[in-house]
């Protein structure tokens, strides 16, 4: 009798198994037959076929696609590496560039030399959207659905978010030939994880600008999607692809009133952290500091520390340094990023400047991008949804009002101002309140990565820049 | 259901327990509050709403049982709307429109409000608070349905007890024996949320049923753990048994001990949590129901229970539909088959077969075609029952008498 290879939920299943895949098995009493995880059918099928072994597969149900690629775009040579050395891992792997360096064409690129049903995980909606729109004009004539975001398509090429995907990984594991995991370090996640794990494809392409994850499990996409197989730094692209920049660091300073107020939100904090025998600075100190938020005590002081943070990050200095980089910068295409929403809709409600953040409607979020693109709208604000790799050309000034420590962040808050703008330079302004903790934060930020050819790191005060634009 | 921050629970030697609210004076007179909180704020903004429950919560060192009450007032009882008839969107692109021919400045503020409130008839204080009207903060709560404040106490255990199974990897059923037509249904929940059911033992021992999904074979996943806490309300139908899952510690707590390498959540059907899934029917066909009802009027010294027994078979399990209890103690058990496809039969039969039981008798109405259809049933000789219109409960009689005699201990 032929075997059959069958697929239950996200892993396989056969009912007699043929002796050279034997190891990869397991047997389920639960079912009475043997279970592999989908992940193990692409090493089940080479096996299989390997020993000339006849069996049937009922496992996989991609198909071959007619893929006739609409751009006439020639890659550049980082672009045409990538592809190749993806191809020449037998199509599994990741690929590491920086944000700018045309990631997306790498992956369409992929698609056209591997025409087969293809999923693609994104992380956010901004994501979903770009994919989507993107994929529609270089496969104008291919079926493209998205998954996520209220849409629930069943298509051969499918966007989707990690999170809706990993909801649906059984249902999607057998659907797909290729996976694209664009914003790759995503997926090691306990949750997401499960869309490699349960799924059958035998091609998988990772996208990443940094693979590094804080919790150390950027090794798990070996397993998950492929080795790294190819690799790019900014500085090394710079010139190449991407436009030259420079970065202004901005100080400014508490008012004596907010001064006052940020000290005894300080003192509180950490006469807490002293008598629970806590010390800030590490990762573990920070643990321990959330993990004891849950006393009163804890939560009294965990409430000092984001006021005081939220006064650093937000102070009405910062505002008026706003309104003279926004006036210096009369023409220039501009972003502005904020570390929390409430100071995105401050400075929209102040400014009257349109605003992103993950509680914009998907259709609204998808106009305001496009009307930024057009130049119809010139200056946007945002938390953090645009860091990842959604495309906002010709951006020249990013204005980062606050932020996070992680190295993540910045290199793509750099990454969407490097771009080529007519010959332009792009700058960066980080706007830094002095005295607290948030300088930490910053020089924390651009220690981690230093581009080899170093900008202009300028620490200026204030009322220089005033004078010298 | 609960998020998992607002889950409340103690660790004693790997045992976990979930928080439980009895109805004192004080948890009522806490809900009875946090319902006025809410029904005080029909028609006002939830950001509005969420302040007051700060001020409730300040000081308190229970804040997370009244965040925990208020998550479920909020998400079951309560409807939040933009509440303006003016589409805050099109207000926005208005302005934004507007704002472009000067760089953006807060000096220019007022000015850009009022000449879009002239253009839409409003002021520009309304135009203001229109902006961002359909943030979630500043949404209204338009709808608001106060629960019992004793319903809402038992959502919350049930809702925490839910929690606790988050991040189980395995879960454990020891049935005993049962009321009727609950096991059919809990069967149809873990089919409906993915889950696989082992089930061993027999009626007089009890039944064990270990409950996971097919990824579990590969080391404990905690993927199924939601599906598990969903089936638990499904499970609180069924009487008389005792649940014991293994849960994933959460490291991320500091008083958990690092050391601890899993957890227990251990309930039966005695602890007084309430479903709030519907009810299963008694009975799923007329036809086993008019069965039901012509036996009781035969008056015969045999007993009849309804679906209390579980006969597990490699890979699965099987409900009979009745079981016949003779007065000396010994049984036989019985299905009905009313409106059947090939399929149906021929899988339904070598379930049967691989059970190894020949205790069971099985009653299908209309014989015609069943050679034809390719069900082959001769080795089961007499256990086969072919009936039209009704079933006679005589005629089951008669075959049960002989099959004890076989079966007998």
């Amino acid at each position: 009798m032929t075997a059959v290879l069958r697929l239950d939920r996200g892993t396989l299943t056969m009912r007699e198994v043929p002796e050279v895949v034997r190891h990869l098995f397991t047997w389920d009493a639960r079912s009475q037959s043997y279970r592999a995880p989908g992940r193990s059918y692409r090493e089940v099928s080479e096996l299989l076929r390997g020993h000339l072994v006849a069996y049937r597969d009922e496992a996989a149900s991609f198909e071959p696609l007619e893929l006739r690629f609409a751009r006439t775009i020639t890659p550049y040579p980082h672009q045409q590496e990538a592809l190749t050395a993806w191809k020449r891992a037998g199509r599994q792997g990741t690929v590491v560039l920086p944000t700018g360096a045309g990631k997306t064409l790498v992956a369409q690129l992929a698609m056209q030399a591997t025409p087969r049903s293809t999923l693609i995980c994104v992380p956010t909606l901004d994501l979903l959207h770009q994919w989507y729109s993107g994929l529609l004009s270089a496969f104008p004539d291919a079926s493209v659905g998205l998954l996520g975001g209220g849409s629930r398509d069943e298509t051969p090429i499918l966007v989707s978010t990690y999170d809706s995907a990993a909801i649906h990984a059984e249902e999607l594991s057998g659907r797909y030939a290729l996976i694209i995991f664009d914003e790759a370090h995503h997926l090691p996640g306990d949750f997401t994880r499960a869309i490699a794990e349960l799924s059958v494809a035998p091609y998988r392409l990772g996208l990443t600008a940094t693979p590094k994850r804080s919790d150390g499990r950027e090794r798990d996409l070996d397993t998950l999607i492929g080795p790294v197989v190819y690799q790019r730094r900014p500085d090394e692209l710079r010139g190449d692809t991407l436009a030259d920049y420079r970065e202004v660091q901005l100080m400014v300073r508490l008012s004596d009133h907010e001064q006052q107020h940020y000290q005894e939100l300080i003192e509180t904090r950490n006469r807490f952290l002293a008598k629970a025998g806590i010390r800030l600075g590490s990762l573990d100190g920070w643990k321990a500091f959330v993990m004891q938020s849950g006393s009163p005590e804890g939560r009294r002081a965990m409430l000092a520390h984001r006021e005081a943070r939220s006064l650093a990050y937000g102070t009405e200095g910062k505002l008026r340094v706003l309104e003279e980089l926004l006036a210096s910068h009369a023409h220039d295409r501009t972003l502005i990023f904020t570390d929390d929403n409430a100071t995105v809709y401050r400075v929209s409600r102040d400014f009257l400047i349109p605003a992103i953040t993950h509680q914009t409607p998907v259709k609204e979020r998808h106009a305001l991008l496009q009307r930024f693109r057009s130049g119809e709208y010139r200056v946007l604000v945002t938390s953090r949804v645009l860091n990842e790799g959604v495309d906002v050309p010709e951006a020249s000034v990013a204005i980062v009002l606050s932020g996070t420590a992680t190295e993540r962040e910045h290199i793509q808050r750099l990454g969407r101002i490097l771009r080529r703008a007519e010959g332009k330079q792009a700058v960066l302004y980080e706007v830094v309140t002095e005295g607290t903790s948030e300088e930490r934060v910053s020089q924390q930020r651009r220690g981690q990565w230093r581009p080899a050819a170093a900008p202009d790191v300028a620490a200026e005060v204030w009322e220089q820049v005033n004078a010298s634009d | 259901m609960l998020p998992t921050d607002l889950l409340m629970f103690r660790v004693k030697a790997g045992l976990v327990q979930p928080r439980v609210l009895n109805p004192t004076p004080g948890n009522r007179q806490l809900t009875e509050l946090l319902i006025q909180t809410f029904q005080s704020s029909l028609g006002r903004q939830r950001a509005q709403l969420e302040d007051e429950l700060k001020l409730l919560e300040a000081g308190r060192s229970d804040y997370r049982v009244l965040r925990g009450l208020a998550h479920i007032l909020a998400t079951d009882h309560s409807e939040f709307e933009t509440g303006s008839l003016t589409d805050p969107a099109s207000v926005r692109s208005r302005v934004f429109e507007l704002v472009q021919a000067h760089p953006p400045s807060r000096l220019r503020r007022g000015a850009v409000l009022a000449q879009v409130a002239a253009t839409l008839g409003q002021t520009p204080e309304e135009i203001d608070r229109l902006l961002y009207a359909d943030l979630p903060g500043e949404q209204l709560l338009t709808r608001f349905e106060p629960p019992e404040p004793e319903a809402l106490l038992t959502r919350f255990n049930l809702a925490q007890a839910q929690g606790m199974l988050y991040r189980a990897y395995s879960l454990i059923i020891t049935a005993r024996r049962n009321e009727p037509a609950r096991y059919k249904q809990l069967l149809k929940y873990t089919k409906l949320f993915g889950l696989m059911v082992t089930v061993e033992g027999d009626a007089d021992t009890g039944f064990t049923l270990t409950m996971d999904g097919p990824t579990s074979l590969f080391g404990g996943t905690t993927r199924y753990g939601l599906a598990l806490a969903k089936f638990l309300p499904a499970l609180l139908h069924v009487t008389k048994w005792d649940l014991t899952a293994a849960l994933k510690p959460r490291r991320d707590l500091a008083w958990v001990d690092p050391a601890d390498e899993e957890w227990t959540f251990e309930l039966t059907s005695e602890d007084g949590y309430v479903s709030h899934y519907p009810e299963p029917k008694e009975h799923d066909s007329a036809l086993e129901s008019g069965f039901e009802e012509r036996f009781h009027k035969l008056g015969s010294p045999w007993r009849l229970e309804r679906e209390v027994d579980l006969v597990p078979v490699p890979g699965g399990v099987i409900i009979p539909d009745f079981r016949l209890v003779h007065p000396d103690g010994r049984s036989v058990l019985l299905e009905i088959v009313g409106y059947w496809r090939p399929e149906y039969l021929i899988k339904k039969f070598e379930l049967l077969r691989r059970s190894g039981r020949t205790d069971v008798i099985v009653a299908v109405s209309e014989r015609l075609n069943l050679e034809r259809a390719g069900v082959g049933v001769q080795d089961f000789g007499e256990r086969v029952l072919f009936f039209k219109g009704v079933l006679d409960p005589k005629r089951v009689l008669a075959l049960a008498e002989p099959l004890l005699a076989e079966t007998g201990d």
